[in-house]
């Protein structure tokens, strides 16, 4: 029983990091409709900025070793979103918004080998610069945990690390869904996703409004991404392990839902801590994809599927 | 107001409008009538920049739109309802006129422009916090008119507002631009099938066939024609 809620709690400690990392990918698919296979990559170079603002850039000196990774990791959303804006601008710009009516496929070909390609060359373009060591984003916190309880003799432990990584989630889930739901900004980029020509007769600039939701795509991941690195260490090839969760959350939440893309990440948090009480740790993944495919099966347009509710 | 000259425009290889001219005054209420697959939305989707044109040039107010990139357009004062209503069906009502009002002039407005709207239009105003995608045809399309309104347009432009509504409720949406144009005085221009309550309620028409204009007049020469009586009022 102690297992049980131990588990339950991890599960919901790293659902809400997965939450997040889902929605950065949410919002550019929900609003783009491009299939950003480099996500993953771009959480990779976050993990890096956050690691090297914190060591090399200064931070651990100013905010020291408790205070000082999370500063690092927040700043380093802002710093891939410009990275994520200049990407767009100069290359995901081309195949995709109002440049996809005259091109093959409205463009979907052109954007998955171009995605493909900045995978690459971010991956490997990582290798060579941050070298193939693994690093990590190590706090005193991260070895240290909070007793809850005693509750009827049993006591539940959450890691000091993961909890805060859990609230700075949270706050920044509830920050986003006002800005998506409350703001002339949050909803002219719903009126863009929900029809680009429409939008362009209200005088909304789609192709900004898509830069718009690409770079805090990228910049909420990112932050993600460093999160996760405070308790997970990261090499340049770590996007692929995490692409692939990012995806079964997003189809999970309902393709082109936001706030449940939040949710479908939380739910792979949840099956992949509660699948250790049965299953042995290797399988954690494959557990994470039975659930996907039942919850497919029984749902498939997601949690929150289109129509219902696109925030 | 606009003023279209020669223009010409297709999709690919197929061109659709051929050295079309087409003139609105001021506070003028201007119908394009005329089969489908004529290039009557063709010719708004040229207007409001979706189509590029190979030829011909459109000024409005005085500026030469077609250098004007597409969504700068409506901030110029052109609003556009769109065929099929287009209401972004994700967000509620009041969300939905609020994106009309994106234009700078617009959300001056703001305020009066929704109390008329919602006195024109009242079931938007029941309807609020209603999901757009989730109302009726009629009532989407009365969305759509309203969200034109919203940006406090110069220029009003409908493509086919009874398209796929019962006749009763068409009649209703004809009856409501005519108490609009009355009460505001703006300038109108309407792409219809429904040739005859077009040209009654219009000032002056134009009949397009295959891209070209073939006919053109104030409402009662139009309704005098006998091409027209033949073709599109059945007498």
């Amino acid at each position: 029983m102690e297992g049980f809620f131990q588990a339950l709690a991890a599960g919901l400690l790293i659902g809400a990091v997965y939450g997040l990392m889902c929605v950065g990918l949410g919002l550019i698919f929900g609003v783009m409709r491009v299939i950003n296979f480099a996500h993953g990559d771009f959480m990779m170079l976050g993990m890096y900025t956050a690691f090297y603002l914190f060591t090399a850039a200064g931070v651990q000196t100013v905010f020291g070793n408790t205070v000082g990774p999370f500063v690092a990791i927040l700043l380093a959303g802002p710093v891939l979103a410009l990275f994520g804006y200049f990407v767009h601008r100069t290359l995901i710009s081309h195949v995709s918004g109002t440049r996809t009516a005259s091109l093959e496929g409205e463009g979907h070909y052109a954007q998955l080998i171009l995605t493909l390609g900045i995978a690459l060359i971010l991956q490997n373009g990582g290798l060579i610069v941050f070298g193939s060591v693994l690093a990590s984003i190590r706090t005193p916190l991260s070895s240290s945990a909070w007793e809850l309880g005693p509750f009827f003799d049993m006591s539940i432990f959450l890691n000091k690390a993961r909890s805060i990584d859990m609230i700075v989630s949270l706050a920044l889930m509830i920050l986003l869904s006002l800005l998506i739901t409350r703001t002339r900004i949050g909803k002219s980029l719903r009126a863009a996703a929900d029809n680009p020509t429409a939008a362009t007769y209200m005088g909304i600039d789609v192709d900004r409004a898509h830069r718009t939701a690409f770079a805090l795509g990228c910049g909420i991941t990112a932050i993600a991404g460093g999160l996760l690195a405070t308790n997970y260490p990261f090499h340049p090839f770590v996007g692929l392990e995490y692409v692939i969760v990012m995806y079964a959350g997003v189809v999970l939440g309902g393709m082109g839902s936001i706030i449940g893309a939040f949710w479908g990440g939380m739910t792979i948090g949840l099956v992949q801590q509660m699948s250790t009480l049965i299953l042995p740790t290797q399988l954690q993944n494959a557990a994470i994809f039975a659930v996907f495919l039942l919850i497919i099966f029984f749902r498939p347009q997601g949690f929150f599927g289109r129509m219902v509710e696109r925030t | 107001m606009l003023r279209i000259e020669g223009l010409s425009a297709g999709y690919s290889a197929k061109p659709v409008l051929n050295d079309v001219s087409i003139e609105v005054g001021a506070g003028q209420f201007v119908a394009i009538v005329g089969p489908n697959g004529a290039g009557k939305t063709t010719l708004f989707k040229t207007i409001s920049g979706i189509v590029k044109p190979s030829g011909g040039t459109i000024i409005f107010d005085g500026v030469d739109l077609l250098a004007v990139p597409p969504p700068q357009r409506a901030h110029l004062g052109i609003a556009h309802v769109p065929e099929g209503r287009q209401v972004f069906p994700s967000l509620t009502v009041m969300e939905n006129l609020e994106m009309g009002a994106m234009t700078e002039s617009g959300r001056r407005d703001w305020q009066s422009n929704i109390e008329r709207i919602f006195e024109w239009l009242p079931v938007l105003k029941e309807r609020r916090d209603q999901f757009a995608g989730t109302m009726s045809g009629g009532q989407q399309q009365m969305l759509a008119i309203g969200r034109g309104l919203a940006s406090s347009p110069k220029l009003l432009m409908l493509d086919e507002p009874s398209m796929g509504l019962a006749p009763s409720t068409a009649d209703f949406i004809f009856e409501r631009l005519i108490e609009i144009r009355r009460q505001s005085g703006l300038t109108m221009l309407l792409v219809e099938q429904r040739v005859a309550e077009a040209l009654e309620s219009a000032d002056h028409g134009y009949v397009l066939e295959a891209g070209h204009v073939v006919l053109q007049g104030n409402n009662a020469t139009l309704r005098a024609d006998d091409r027209v009586r033949k073709a599109y009022l059945g007498m």
